[in-house]
């Protein structure tokens, strides 16, 4: 087992940075998602880790060791690839048994092994099956299976999920965290899902246009995004931003929103710190947390969405438009007029000029 | 986990319905459909095939005075055959045959197969030595036979290069010299063939799923070991393809080779294909040459056949 240390992290291809300078600390034994939306340099990262890519700047640790220069065979991580890259020439039990043969260990102790690995992954009965008729969570663990007999100390998982059918996947993200819970391994997993991360992750480094936005627990990374991109890209819908400027009441700090009038006042933690802002900020917070009151903001329906479980209303219009998510069908229509008001605590305030969140005092 | 056994035996039950209705149906309406590509395939390969079997059992020529379907007339009781069997010439000309290929299509092989590889990763001047690389290749055949007719002079260059390596005048008669004349042949089929082995290989080669093989290197495996592992398994049907073109272009050898020897010196570099040109236009006896063709028709027949197979085992998969 071992951590990863990521240190001033940089890669850049030709003219074009695909990381700027990255720092993370990747614990011993724990699930990281590296989450972002494509071409946000997560994959690059990952690359990095495994060794296919060479950084063009800072360290990549492994527990103590610098791994610069070390190949990609010789670095002891497993890799799964987005589409399992299976040797589909060869039978399930070929594949297992790759690594352990191309490095010499002898045929009896490859038995052993593959035994005990097809036994844990229940792919005893699969062995003998030509490896390219195999269904995909088969070969999903065949996959996992192929890379955990070497006991890597590191596990790399790029978005494993993503040719699989959503019907699969909510199986798939439970068989994978039992799979984690199983070999202890300190594990990397690039998605742009963030439902995949928030499952199974302990933390999740949200990324974006190369820069490490926010590395948290998924409550965290949902509860106190670092900033804007974090707030918007988290949660499903993201979290409603409404543009103003702070103004003192007589019930405390409160929001001019403009038209939309002025927000109940700010918790007194948020108060300082949003006091020293000169300019906008963005008044934050979840659909999910949305409640119908006597006062707040008032605002026209413009869009329902019932699916089932869940009503999505959507309200305003443009820049003010908000999103409010309710558990069970509500009683509101296209045209109507809903009174929203956010609890207190569940509200966020970011800059709106650096798009960085105000930290409670 | 219940999910997995599912959806295998789901699939089995599935195929195994399907499959014997949609077949008969399928067959069916295919024949159908390909009936008149069907009977003109047949005619224009069945067809000759039967002239020259009919022609091969009898002492039929041009200079006979009849039409080619009257040739029964002159029915030989499988003289040819017997003949054939008995001709030293032939079975000479076909050991030499198959001497050259021997040589000559594991050369190119390796020669492209290195190429091959090559070129799948990325160096400067790329392109220009592809498309130098493959010019051999769209030299007509004769031309090519001058050219090395030339080369192979006792003055010629190819002298003159080993004159100036070795530091005294060397004067080997390349093509006068029946050892030598037979390698100056193989030289100039595996400058000129060479290409076609390396496009056809090279186009296997960048077909290999990169994944896979950076797969087996964080597995572990050495450049080799991918090499033998990954690389040529995945590249077998195209090997095969490669291959079987290439032993039956080679088997027919003649236009290069005609040029720069004319089979000669004495018979020296007669493959089969010389052979049959000689006893057609020079002792006219066509009865005889439709039995030597039909002969090696069906050498070539099996080595394709056997190549087909091979193809198809590597394509089918155990259910």
């Amino acid at each position: 087992m071992s951590a990863i240390h990521l240190q001033n992290l940089v890669k850049k291809f030709g003219d074009f940075t695909a990381l700027k300078t990255m720092d993370l600390e990747i614990a011993d034994g724990e699930f990281m998602a590296l989450l972002g939306p494509s071409g946000c340099g997560k994959s690059t990262t990952m690359n990095m880790i495994a060794g296919m890519e060479e950084p063009t700047g800072g360290k990549i640790l492994f527990g103590e060791r610098d791994m610069a220069g070390v190949p990609m065979g010789r670095r002891g991580v497993g890799f799964v690839f987005q589409n399992y890259a299976i040797f589909t020439h060869m039978t399930v039990r070929q594949n297992l048994a790759y690594g352990p043969k191309m490095r010499g260990a002898a045929k009896a102790e490859i038995d052993r092994r593959v035994g005990a690995i097809a036994e844990m992954l229940q792919l005893s009965p699969l062995l003998d099956r030509k490896a390219d008729r195999l269904s995909v969570n088969i070969l999903q663990r065949v996959a996992i299976g192929r890379s955990a007999i070497m006991e890597p100390a590191i596990f790399l998982l790029d978005e494993p999920l993503s040719n699989v059918d959503a019907a699969f996947r909510a199986v798939m993200r439970t068989e994978l965290k039992q799979l984690q819970r199983q070999f202890r391994q300190t594990m990397v997993y690039v998605t742009h899902d963030q439902l995949e991360a928030m499952t199974m992750a302990d933390r999740i480094a949200v990324m974006d246009h190369g820069v490490l936005q926010q590395v948290g627990t998924p409550l965290e990374v949902y509860n106190n995004p670092a900033n804007v991109f974090v707030a918007r890209f988290i949660g499903a819908p993201g979290m409603n931003l409404l543009k103003g400027r702070p103004a003192e009441s007589d019930r405390g700090l409160v929001i001019d929103l403009g038209p939309l009038g002025v927000t109940p006042p700010l918790p007194e933690m948020l108060a300082p710190a949003v006091r020293a802002v000169r300019g906008e900020v963005l008044y934050g917070f979840r659909p999910e947390q949305v409640a119908l009151a006597e006062r707040g903001l008032s605002m026209p329906v413009t869009f329902v969405e019932r699916i089932g479980a869940r009503t999505i209303v959507h309200l305003g219009e443009g820049e003010s438009a908000v999103k409010a998510v309710f558990e069970n069908d509500i009683g509101l229509s296209i045209g109507q007029t809903a009174i929203v008001a956010p609890p207190a605590s569940s509200v966020r305030v970011f800059d709106a000029t650096t798009g960085l969140a105000m930290k409670a005092g | 986990m219940s999910a997995v056994t599912a959806t295998i035996s789901e699939d089995k039950m599935g195929t195994a319905r399907a499959r014997p209705a949609m077949r008969d149906e399928g067959a069916r309406l295919g024949f159908r459909l390909t009936l008149p590509a069907q009977l003109l395939v047949l005619f224009i390969s069945a067809f000759p095939l039967l002239m020259q079997l009919y022609i091969s059992v009898t002492d039929w020529s041009p200079l006979s005075g009849v039409g080619w379907w009257s040739a029964w007339e002159m029915w030989n009781s499988f003289a040819n055959y017997t003949d054939l069997a008995a001709d030293t010439r032939f079975w000479s000309a076909l050991q030499r045959t198959a001497v050259v290929m021997l040589v000559c299509v594991p050369a190119e092989f390796l020669l492209g197969l290195a190429l091959a590889t090559l070129f799948a990763d990325d160096f400067p001047g790329k392109r220009i030595f592809y498309s130098i690389l493959l010019m051999p290749m769209m030299v007509v055949p004769a031309v090519a036979g001058y050219m090395f007719f030339m080369l192979f002079q006792s003055g010629g260059p190819v002298n003159d290069i080993l004159s100036t390596i070795t530091g005294t005048r060397v004067t080997i008669a390349w093509l006068s010299d029946p050892t030598l004349a037979l390698i100056a042949v193989m030289v100039a089929d595996i400058w000129q063939w060479t290409p076609l082995m390396f496009l056809i290989l090279l186009a296997g080669l960048v077909g290999v799923p990169e994944d896979q093989i950076k797969a087996a290197t964080l597995l572990g495996a050495n450049p080799w070991q991918r090499f033998v592992t990954i690389v040529l398994p995945k590249m077998k049907t195209i090997i095969i393809i490669a291959l079987a073109i290439r032993v039956i272009e080679n088997f027919k050898i003649f236009d290069t080779l005609y040029i720069m020897t004319g089979g000669g010196p004495g018979v020296a570099t007669e493959t089969i294909s010389v052979y049959i040109y000689k006893v057609t236009t020079q002792d006219l006896i066509w009865g005889y040459v439709a039995a030597i063709a039909l002969a090696i028709l069906i050498v070539l027949s099996i080595v394709a056949v056997y190549a087909m197979k091979r193809m198809a085992k590597t394509r089918e998969m155990p259910a």
